[in-house]
């Protein structure tokens, strides 16, 4: 295993990969800054470029991207009340509040120092569990690993959504359009409407760029797009008080870190609901809850640390079993696929090298934050100040290039658009897109486990659930669907109100 | 674009229809009992439930309004042109890429874009040229992707 971080160490420490850390450190930091760019987006624009990469590389401006956009999207949140990410959007009050009682960098220091707590928090819980877990994961067979795709889809439709209903929609979406192409046990062409360009699937990259990136151009033309203004232009000294905050309220840190961490392993949820849930439990317990949303540093401690230990979190699953937890590792386990290092537990015993690679990414995107992070918060006030009726039509320029040089394809251009498209009209009409992007990346592994285990038991479906731990997984599937649906069954008896608009 | 649930339930089961037909047709050359059909037919199946409840709750709802609604911001027909305005710029760099060349069509769609936002004339030819030569700077000299030049070929560097 020693022997395995030394070449890790080697493969991150060269010079090209640090340069692509720092390179995608600030690119993630300036996009999570500007309000209107998610992280999600931050990351798929960049996807066509690690196409060009080597693995580790692409890895590590996936990783870093993602990082340094969660953090830099508290920025806004912080100096215009808007959440620059949606997992900002938790405790924007309290650091607006603490904005206009002249204090901006006490938010955006504590954004800063709790969030890089909190993502090395994650990241270490990371490096000890999933080997750990894939050690375990050795022995799964194809009934283990089609309840743990049924788990990780089950999971982000019906815990990570406030309409499961719709999140099943488009998650069944995503499972047909993984289903368009020859890649299916049979090898047989599928759905490709006898077009050659559709033999081999749909083309994930363009995909990606489209549901992410061009979807959101088309909703910032039909916003209006105005651009807010700071109220603030002077930030003072960051790092101030900080060492007085950690001793002051340990306990939030740690509880925070530790929920983040958590809510990021269970597959379906990621940042946005690990900062609410903290945020949450960090009022029930306060001493002093009547003071959030006034510009109180506890919640903002507890959530910051929170959404950044979660993104680690993610990673567990993703790494281990190739489950995605949400959009962003959706696109990483795409990239990862991309690069022939398709996760699973064979993974940290073929190329352990690799998946400790991804771990020091962790670690130096976390620390790098620190000095990049202060420069950011620094500029900041100048970065929001770009106009987003000039960085859309830029973005659209750049999704398609990016579609386009895959394969050098016209096509994908069109598939960019189709996707982008049907992104903006499912979003338009409450339809969540993450489930979308997790059915493609996991259909064919769902169908291939599908239909193995099915061949082994001689097509009786008793054979899905005659092994100890897959009957566990199945129960634990089951149990999370059949609650959601009793549990929405039970609200709509409460009140008759009809509740879709 | 809003549909009502009931719109979206109909249009959902339809799909599951087409889809559940397409796989009944897959050919089956291996003989195998579960063949390139059974995984499509199950979602399709699965669809087929889920549209029907949304479509049930949509007719349930007593204010469901118009069963094609339209967002507050398509009643404003600048935000619905400049809606449209992207995927005309990606379908006229499909039709036009090869013939026009990367440098002029892209320079092109932005200005249009620039300029429909809101950005001053020439700030907008300025920075459409500019980010048009960084864009394909990244692509064509840093990562070798070959973007079309059209009449420009002679100037290739």
């Amino acid at each position: 295993m020693l022997d395995a971080y030394v070449t890790a160490l080697g493969m991150v420490l060269d010079p090209y990969v640090l340069f692509v850390i720092t390179a995608s450190a600030i690119y993630g930091l300036v996009v999570g800054c500007i309000p209107g760019l998610s992280a999600t987006m931050a990351t798929a624009l960049l996807v066509p470029l690690t196409f060009f990469m080597p693995p580790v590389p692409a890895i590590a401006a996936i990783v870093t991207t993602s990082t340094m956009a969660i953090f830099s999207g508290d920025i806004p949140g912080c100096l215009l009340r808007i959440p620059g990410t949606p997992a900002s959007a938790a405790y924007v009050d309290d650091s607006y509040q603490m904005t206009l009682k002249g204090k901006p960098e006490l938010a955006l220091g504590i954004g800063l120092w709790f969030s890089v707590i909190g993502g090395l928090f994650g990241t270490a819980v990371m490096m000890v569990a999933s080997p750990a877990i894939a050690d375990f994961a050795l022995g799964f067979g194809s009934v283990e690993f089609f309840w743990i795709v049924m788990l990780g889809l089950g999971g982000a439709v019906f815990i990570g959504s406030s309409t499961p209903l719709k999140a099943c929609l488009s998650l069944l979406i995503g499972l047909l359009i993984a289903m368009i192409g020859m890649n299916n046990p049979a090898g047989q062409p599928r759905f490709t409407f006898d077009s050659t360009e559709m033999l081999g699937g749909v083309s994930l990259i363009p995909m990606m760029v489209g549901m992410f990136a061009c979807s959101e151009v088309m909703r910032h033309m039909v916003s209006d797009g105005s651009a807010p203004h700071a109220v603030v232009q002077k930030i003072g000294p960051i790092f101030a008080n900080m060492w007085r905050l950690t001793k002051q309220y340990p306990w939030q840190l740690i509880r925070g870190s530790a929920l983040g961490t958590i809510i990021g392993i269970q597959p379906g949820s990621g940042a946005d609901m690990a900062a609410w849930m903290s945020y949450a439990m960090s009022k029930r317990f306060s001493k002093e809850p009547e003071k959030f949303g006034t510009g109180h540093p506890e919640g903002l401690i507890e959530a910051g640390a929170s959404n950044n230990s979660s993104l680690a979190g993610a990673w567990i699953p993703a790494l281990v079993f190739g489950i995605p937890g949400d959009s962003i590792t959706a696109i990483a386990i795409g990239v990862l696929m991309m690069k022939n290092m398709a996760p699973g537990p064979t993974i940290f015993v073929n190329n352990p090298e690799n998946v400790y690679a991804v771990f020091l990414v962790f670690v130096i995107a976390n620390l790098l934050m620190l000095p990049l992070g202060w420069a950011i918060i620094k500029v900041a006030t100048r970065v929001l100040s770009v106009p987003r009726r000039v960085l859309m039509p830029i973005i659209l320029l750049f999704a398609i290039v990016g579609s386009y040089a895959i394969n050098n394809s016209l096509f994908d251009v069109g598939v960019m658009l189709a996707f982008g498209a049907l992104a903006f009209v499912l979003e338009e009409n409450d339809f969540p897109v993450a489930p979308v992007i997790l059915g493609v990346v996991l259909g064919p592994l769902l169908e291939e486990y599908f239909i193995n285990s099915m061949i082994k038991s001689d097509g009786r479906l008793i054979g899905l659930v005659d092994r100890p731990i897959a009957a566990v997984l199945a129960a634990i599937t089951i149990g999370i669907i059949g609650w959601t649906i009793l549990a929405s069954l039970k609200s709509g008896k409460a009140d008759k109100q009809p509740a879709q608009g | 674009m809003k549909f009502n649930d009931l719109l979206g339930g109909l249009v959902f089961l339809a799909l599951s229809g087409l889809v559940a037909a397409a796989s009944w047709s897959l050919p089956n050359p291996s003989e195998q009992p579960l063949g390139p059909s059974a995984f499509p037919l199950i979602l399709s199946g699965l669809l087929a439930l889920c549209a029907a409840i949304l479509a049930i709750n949509g007719a349930r709802a007593t204010q469901a309004g118009p069963l094609l609604g339209l967002a507050d911001w398509a009643r404003s027909g600048s935000a619905l042109a400049r809606l449209l305005l992207v995927p005309a710029a990606v379908i006229f760099y499909m039709l036009c890429a090869e013939t026009l060349g990367f440098l002029i069509c892209a320079p092109l769609i932005l200005i249009v874009l620039f300029l429909a936002g809101g950005t001053r004339p020439l700030q907008a030819v300025g920075l459409s040229l500019a980010a048009a030569l960084v864009i394909h700077s990244i692509f064509y000299l840093a990562l070798g992707v070959q973007l079309p030049w059209g009449p420009l070929e002679p100037l290739r560097w």
